[in-house]
């Protein structure tokens, strides 16, 4: 039995930036959707011309859709500790913030990573209101954010495709 | 003649309805590699599909990623959203 491994390289204090913005998203999804845009892209209408079945659909899904999400947080964040701690970025010295770190991950956890990279990338979008794809403005420090989370998920994506 | 009704049973009690469909819509933040991605991985298709369908999202808009009973559709589009994608059943018009 061969179960796939993609062993990905961060720098440190890469992975406790992503740690600080996955631990963010674990708040927001303890808070429920409510009125917030970037939670209701999570739990999207699944008709777009019958109210009563989407709102059955959602009774249906929607706690189920979001405890998957708070499962993929916990297990990205888990593959993200060092000796059983997570990255603070007030912690990381100078001196080691570029120091590599190596995760490896197995099919499930690498899903994991998959799902809530794509899942932050959308929050983020919703908090940055790019609704096309050109929408991009150098000067705001999270179009940067956003980006390197885009280029994480392709980097993984084509190590699985590899 | 002789009918062979022991063996022939035909259901009358319902009309062939046209099969619901799962649509998957376009967005601006979802890479094109991981929609392929998605569709390879859950609804088995080839690369070369799963890349056909990608892109007729890409520029359509839209598109019809499965076909069949309702219910059926409604599984595939809780897990779209699962992966994040935007998908919605619809009744299909054929």
């Amino acid at each position: 039995m061969t179960e796939r491994i993609v062993v990905l390289e961060l720098a440190r204090l890469e992975a406790a930036h992503l740690t600080d913005l996955i631990e963010q998203f674990a708040t927001l999804l303890d808070s429920g959707v409510g009125d917030d845009p970037a939670m209701a892209r999570l739990v999207p209408d699944a008709y777009r011309d019958d109210a009563e079945a989407t709102a059955e659909f959602r009774r249906l899904t929607e706690d189920d859709l979001l405890q998957r999400r708070r499962d993929d947080v916990r297990d990205v964040l888990a593959t993200l500790q060092v000796d059983g701690a997570s990255l603070r970025i007030a912690d990381i010295e100078d001196d080691t913030a570029t120091a590599a770190m190596t995760v490896p991950l197995d099919e499930s956890q690498s899903a994991a990573w998959l799902r809530t990279l794509a899942a932050l990338r959308l929050v983020l979008a919703s908090r940055l209101e790019i609704t096309d794809e050109g929408d991009h403005d150098e000067t705001d420090p999270r179009f940067g954010v956003y980006d390197w989370i885009g280029y994480r998920l392709e980097g993984l994506l084509q190590a699985l495709d590899d | 003649m002789t009918l062979p009704l022991e063996d022939t049973r035909v259901d009358i009690s319902a009309r062939h309805d046209p099969p619901w469909e799962t649509v998957v819509w376009n967005d601006p933040v979802n890479l094109m590699s991981y929609v392929t991605h998605v569709f390879r991985e859950y609804f088995g298709f080839s690369a070369e599909r799963a890349h056909e369908r990608m892109l007729a999202v890409h520029h359509h808009g839209h598109a019809v990623v499965a076909e069949g009973a309702r219910e059926q559709m409604e599984l595939h589009v809780q897990a779209m959203h699962d992966y994040g994608l935007w998908a919605t059943v619809r009744k299909g018009s054929r």
